[in-house]
């Protein structure tokens, strides 16, 4: 078996073995739904039943896509990565014949796969329950892959943002960032259609609408496969920077001490 | 065969606002294959730095070094392949799995055949008596049964040079012993050179046969360990507590340094008088409650060092 691949292995394993913290996402995930679905039935009924063209379940079915793609990835990804950079630890991992950023991420993905299938299995019965059937069963077909890539796509982010640390020492900064710009542009609070249209423009210029933004569209119901060729191209770029900013730093390591 | 080796070496370190910090300072030696050598310093003295040059995780300010042939931090992948770390404070083991599921992963990293892995973490197992442990999470695992299954992972891949950096950190006094003798039945039976770091005396005297002794990033003393035995290492700290406090200790051979209440410290010269004489004598002569014996710190050899005749 190819390293990357055990190393996806690996992780899809650890997290399946701490059942606690899968239990503790998916219920907090429960509640996101549970308020969603409250504050958005206010504002589309406030609004004559459509909002840019999004009707309430079209908009929860939204809002399960987007919010299960980015909660699929650690929360302080960011900021562990560059601890582990600035401890030194990294250092450590550096001790392998193997891509450090390229194992790295590919047992982050095995994590994120495990709590994929959870919270989508779960989100989507929750949905359902909820506002009923999505706006096209395909669509919801198309989703998963979307959330799989949008899931990877942050990974990729989150590698490149942390890599920061091995210049700064510290990925605080960044990370804070970098959550901002995953919850607005990337549009886990709203779909990018109902941001003002210049920030809606600058918005679907930017990688980050493929984290949340594109699953969430596909789910309310656009099955369209150019979004996940959209997802695949800033994938590619992403994964590119994550790898250019690993080999960049660590070139430039500076671990005093033991 | 030259497993190691450095030419003065050397790494400083920018601080923001302030002066650099010269972390090695122009270190030269060589380490034959299969050798035993202690690298030692108090903290701060340079030895994880020089490690990290030399395993290619640091690229040095200047100065020259190959590792079995290669240049550590221009191919430190291909390097990799052929070394082993252990790294007393940092784990390579994943706590919610077993060490069985990371020698695993380890394994597919250094493309062991499946056969190979099986036959080794056989070997390994019987070898560092671990064999009941690889399918324990590694969160059950004690800080000794863990360093086990690390020295374990560290040699999956039968590196041809360990570097093993304060592995004894934090064992206990059995778990110290017991590990120590495994790294020399490593070195015995698979002939790995071992490079070991430790600011443990005790670690050198049972594990070595040759030490470098390092302070401030400078090379200060490097011959065989026998040799430092007899003229660095020829004395003994006693710590002992009485029933009653005593007016005094007066024992052939120790010299008293401290004496508070009922307990006393007492320096032995192991060279004027074997320390089981001296020990017999205090426990015929004194009502002895408890007493631990102890190497000399290592600042103190450091000390005698810098005090030697040049």
């Amino acid at each position: 078996m190819n390293p990357y691949l055990a190393g996806w292995r690996l992780g899809f394993l650890r997290t399946i073995r701490s059942p606690g913290d899968m239990s503790v996402r998916i219920g907090f995930f429960a509640i996101i739904l549970v308020v969603m679905t409250a504050l958005w039935t206010a504002a589309v009924d406030a609004n004559g039943g459509s909002l840019h063209g999004y009707t309430r379940t079209s908009l929860l079915w939204y809002v399960f896509a987007a919010q299960t793609a980015v909660l699929g990835v650690r929360p302080r990804s960011v900021e562990e990565i560059g601890d582990e950079i600035g401890s030194g630890t990294v250092a450590v991992q550096m001790l392998r014949p193997v891509s450090v950023v390229g194992l790295r991420m590919s047992i982050d993905m095995g994590e994120a796969c495990a709590r994929l299938i959870a919270s989508f299995t779960v989100g989507a019965l929750l949905t359902w329950l909820f506002v009923g059937a999505p706006p096209s069963l395909p669509a919801l077909g198309l989703t998963a892959p979307a959330v799989v890539l949008g899931c990877a796509a942050n990974i990729a982010s989150c590698h490149a943002f942390g890599g920061v640390a091995f210049w700064l020492l510290d990925a605080k900064a960044s990370w804070f960032f970098f959550q901002k710009l995953v919850f607005l542009p990337g549009g886990m609070l709203i779909p990018l259609e109902l941001l003002p249209r210049p920030l809606e423009l600058i918005s679907f210029a930017l990688p980050f609408a493929t984290m949340a933004y594109v699953p969430g569209r596909i789910a309310a119901g656009h099955p369209d496969p150019l979004l996940l060729l959209w997802q695949l191209g800033w994938l590619a770029v992403l994964l590119g920077m994550a790898g250019a900013v690993f080999a960049a730093g660590e070139r430039r390591l500076q671990v005093m001490g033991g | 065969m030259i497993a190691i080796e450095a030419r003065e070496l050397r790494k400083t370190f920018p601080v923001r606002r302030g002066e650099p910090v010269e972390a090695v300072a122009g270190i030269s030696f060589a380490v034959e294959a299969g050798e035993r050598l202690a690298y030692i310093g108090p903290n701060g003295a340079g030895k994880s730095t020089s490690i990290k040059m030399l395993t290619g995780i640091l690229h040095p300010t200047s100065g020259d070094a190959a590792v079995l042939g290669i240049v550590p931090w221009k191919k430190r992948r291909e390097l990799a392949a052929r070394i082993g770390t252990l790294f007393g404070q940092r784990s390579q083991l994943w706590y919610q799995l077993t060490p069985r599921q990371t020698f695993g992963l380890l394994g597919r990293i250094y493309r062991i055949p499946a056969d190979e892995e099986r036959r080794r973490l056989a070997r390994l197992g019987e070898l560092l008596d671990a064999t009941q442990l690889f399918d324990q999470p590694v969160r059950g695992l004690s800080l000794g049964q863990r360093m086990r299954c690390e020295l374990v992972a560290s040699m999956l891949h039968a590196p041809e040079v360990l570097f093993l950096d304060e592995p004894t950190i934090g064992l206990d006094l059995v778990a110290k012993a017991r590990f120590r003798d495994l790294i020399v039945r490593i070195n015995e039976e698979q002939g790995t050179t071992i490079l070991l770091t430790s600011h443990d005396v005790s670690d050198i005297e049972q594990v070595a046969r040759r030490v470098i002794v390092i302070n401030h990033g400078r090379l200060i003393y490097d011959d065989r360990v026998s040799v430092m035995r007899r003229a660095l290492l020829g004395t003994k700290m006693l710590d002992v507590r009485f029933e009653q406090p005593p007016a005094s200790v007066e024992v052939e051979g120790a010299r008293l340094v401290k004496l508070s209440g009922a307990g006393a410290k007492l320096v032995v010269d192991t060279g004027r008088r074997p320390i089981r004489s001296v020990l017999d004598d205090l426990l015929d002569r004194y009502d002895v409650v408890d007493i631990s014996v102890a190497d000399p710190p290592l600042e103190e050899i450091v000390s005698h060092i810098y005090a030697r005749p040049v």
